[in-house]
């Protein structure tokens, strides 16, 4: 298992009251696969996907990421198994807007101690990678939403993470774009990365190899799927492209 | 990539400018207080050497209204010639001692007649009194002395002055009306000007026998008048036990009357550097003042940057910032201000010490101890002021930086 989640709790404290946002929550993931998920808003898929990204620590339970017991670690740890074993893609790309293109997507490198030509290198090739060779002197405010996104899915990639966290990738794009996004993360998942994506959209999930549906913290369903393989055309981004 | 901070500071030009003054002024009044001191120091050093070290001088003091009758009533004539045989003679163990009697006449040779010399009557031990040699034949002797002869030694300035290349030596010279022989050209003396001891060009000197000045120049009113005698002793810690007894001598044999003064170089000059550590007690002040106000001026604005920048710290973070990055990252910029800071006031302070130099006419010396310090300086500044500032940065949710609009 890559990711093995057990009795996870994740409590926020308001002022007097508490926010349970993640119950007791069970959940393994294999290397390698592609998983949605789903839920109502406020169900807790961020606060879950916090947690698997190390950007935040359980309040109980037991988080095991690549055989690395995640909530005893220390600030300094924790950063570094985010920068070396997690890649994130966010709803607003979380561009950083004064570095160029490249810039930007050398950064996980820099944390991880790269040295620039090699750095520079590298970005080249993920850039190559997801079709922006053109554009690595850019600003990110001069590209497009989708080139946004694929800009902080090169970021993400470039230390070759295991784990590839995506929350609403789609979300702020429209569904043309939004379906190249998908088919990018598909080609990812064919090379081995293990994928967990949040979405709202049943198209979305129809990629996926497992669709988690979450409830006020807790997994409400968990079916494995493979629309595609099994034929049904039904989603709506198959239609578009 | 941590240049965002670097290219925020060249955004903000003003801002990081208002940012900075606190510091270029604080340092550059470190630098010029720093330089005042140094200089101050070596003119010192300077003209103690030049004077001689270990001198007392006694200088005869002109009195006026009641006090001038009292001395006449008294018989006092002022400081004589006849001051320094008495001390001579009472004071066996003092090394060096000479009247002096400065002339107020011209020196000419061949009706060529040079500015700005001073005519010094002083006798033989005057030399090794003021540490000064001759580079040319010989100084004023015993004899020379003993005997009121018509003998001089140059300055160097003015052998340069009468005769060019040529060779003083054993020419003639007119001072006033009398004809002179030249028996030795001094060597050039580097002269610090002002300072406390007001110190003329003696390389513009020609001194002769004081009594020859005496007895060729005599001052009807006052034939034994000196206006100096100089007095050596051998070590630094007989200077003032010698004056005292000396002004005790002098207080009986001028009936108590003070138409003399002591005076001890060494002193004046250790004065004047009291007075110049309350010269640094302001100016260092001043100093931190303005590195307070300007260390706070840079927390101020890091603080804005920290919170206009949570964002891109929330960003930095999901992508493997440990929050030691972070608070390096704008511990690095805050540091990098205060250096720019401190470099510019580091040129504006030697501005200064030069701007001094020119129009107070002070000895100022920017010296590398004093950059170092400076730099020191700007760097704790950066440090200390943005440590706070850093540690907010470094201590933010990574989630809710990340939410942050
Ligand atoms: N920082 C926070 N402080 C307090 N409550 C929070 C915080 N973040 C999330 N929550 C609460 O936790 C629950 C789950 O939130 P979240 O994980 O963002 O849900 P989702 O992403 O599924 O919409 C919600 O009730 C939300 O209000
Ligand atoms: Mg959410």
């Amino acid at each position: 298992m890559l990711i093995d989640l057990q009795a996870l709790r994740r409590v926020y404290h308001m002022g007097g009251s508490e926010v349970v946002a993640l119950d007791e929550l069970d959940l393994q993931i294999p290397a390698g696969e592609f998983v949605t998920i789903m839920g109502p808003s406020g169900s807790g898929k961020s606060t879950l996907m916090h947690l698997l990204g190390c950007l935040d620590r359980p309040t109980a339970g037991r988080y095991v990421l690549d055989g690395v017991e995640v909530q005893a670690l220390q600030d300094l740890e924790l950063s570094r198994l985010r920068n070396q074993k997690v890649g994130f893609v966010f709803q607003s790309f979380n561009l950083i807007a004064q570095l160029s293109v490249s810039e930007n997507v050398q950064l996980p490198l820099v944390y991880a101690g790269v040295r620039p030509p090699e750095r520079r290198r590298r970005a080249q090739e993920l850039l190559d990678a997801v079709g922006l060779c053109q554009r690595q002197a850019h600003r990110p405010n001069e590209l497009s939403g989708g080139e946004r996104q694929r800009v902080a899915i090169a970021r993400a990639l470039a230390n070759r993470p295991k784990l590839l966290l995506a929350d609403e990738p789609t979300g702020n794009l429209d569904s043309k774009t939004g379906l190249g996004i998908m088919k990018l993360f598909e080609e990812l998942h064919q090379d081995g990365t293990t994928l967990v994506l949040v979405t709202h959209d049943p198209g979305v999930a129809e990629w996926s190899d497992r669709v988690v549906r979450m409830l006020d913290g807790r997994v409400e369903s968990d079916t494995s799927v493979r629309l595609r393989e099994a034929g049904a055309s039904s989603g709506e981004w198959r239609e578009v492209g | 990539m941590m240049r965002i901070g670097v290219k925020n500071l060249f955004l903000h030009k003003l801002r990081t400018a208002l940012t900075m003054l606190g510091v270029i002024f604080g340092v550059g009044a470190v630098i010029a207080m720093l330089s005042i001191g140094e200089g101050a120091r070596r003119q010192a050093v300077e003209q103690i050497r030049l004077l001689g070290t270990n001198n007392i001088r006694i200088h005869h003091v002109e009195l006026g209204g009641e006090a001038a009758a009292a001395a006449d009533y008294r018989y006092s004539p002022g400081l004589t010639a006849g001051d320094e045989k008495m001390l001579r003679a009472k004071l066996p163990t003092l090394c060096a001692l000479s009247a002096i009697r400065f002339l107020d006449v011209s020196v000419q040779r061949a009706g060529h007649e040079p500015a700005g010399v001073v005519v010094v009557g002083v006798n033989d031990e005057y030399d090794d009194l003021t540490n000064s040699r001759t580079r040319r034949g010989r100084f004023i002797s015993w004899l020379d002395a003993r005997y009121a002869r018509r003998v001089c030694v140059l300055g160097a300035e003015i052998a340069r002055d009468l005769f060019g290349v040529q060779d003083a030596l054993d020419r003639r010279v007119r001072i006033g009306e009398e004809e002179f022989l030249v028996v030795g050209v001094m060597e050039r003396k580097s002269v610090a000007t002002g300072g406390v001891l007001e110190m003329r060009n003696i390389n513009r000197d020609v001194y002769i026998p004081v009594a020859a000045a005496l007895k060729r120049f005599t001052d009807p009113d006052f034939p034994d008048r000196v206006d100096e005698i100089a007095v050596q002793v051998s070590d630094a810690a007989s200077v003032v036990p010698s004056s005292r007894v000396i002004d005790r001598i002098l207080e009986k044999s001028h009936r108590g009357v003070h138409d003399y003064e002591i005076v001890i170089p060494d002193e004046l000059l250790a004065q004047s550097q009291r007075t110049q550590r309350i010269f640094n007690i302001v100016m260092g002040s001043i100093a931190a003042l303005s590195l307070l106000v300007g260390g706070i001026g840079i927390m101020n604005i890091m603080l804005a940057s920290v919170t206009e920048r949570t964002r891109e710290i929330g960003i930095r973070r999901a992508i493997g910032a440990s929050e030691r990055d972070i608070l390096g990252q704008f511990l690095n910029e805050t540091l990098l201000i205060a250096l720019a800071g401190g470099l510019i006031g580091i040129v504006l302070g030697a501005g200064m010490a030069f701007a001094i130099h020119l129009f107070a006419s002070w000895e100022t010396v920017v010296s590398p101890v004093a950059v170092l310090v400076s730099f020191g300086i700007s760097a704790s500044v950066g440090v200390i002021f943005g440590l706070y500032p850093a540690r907010q940065a470094a201590q933010k949710d990574p989630i809710e930086a990340l939410r942050y609009e």
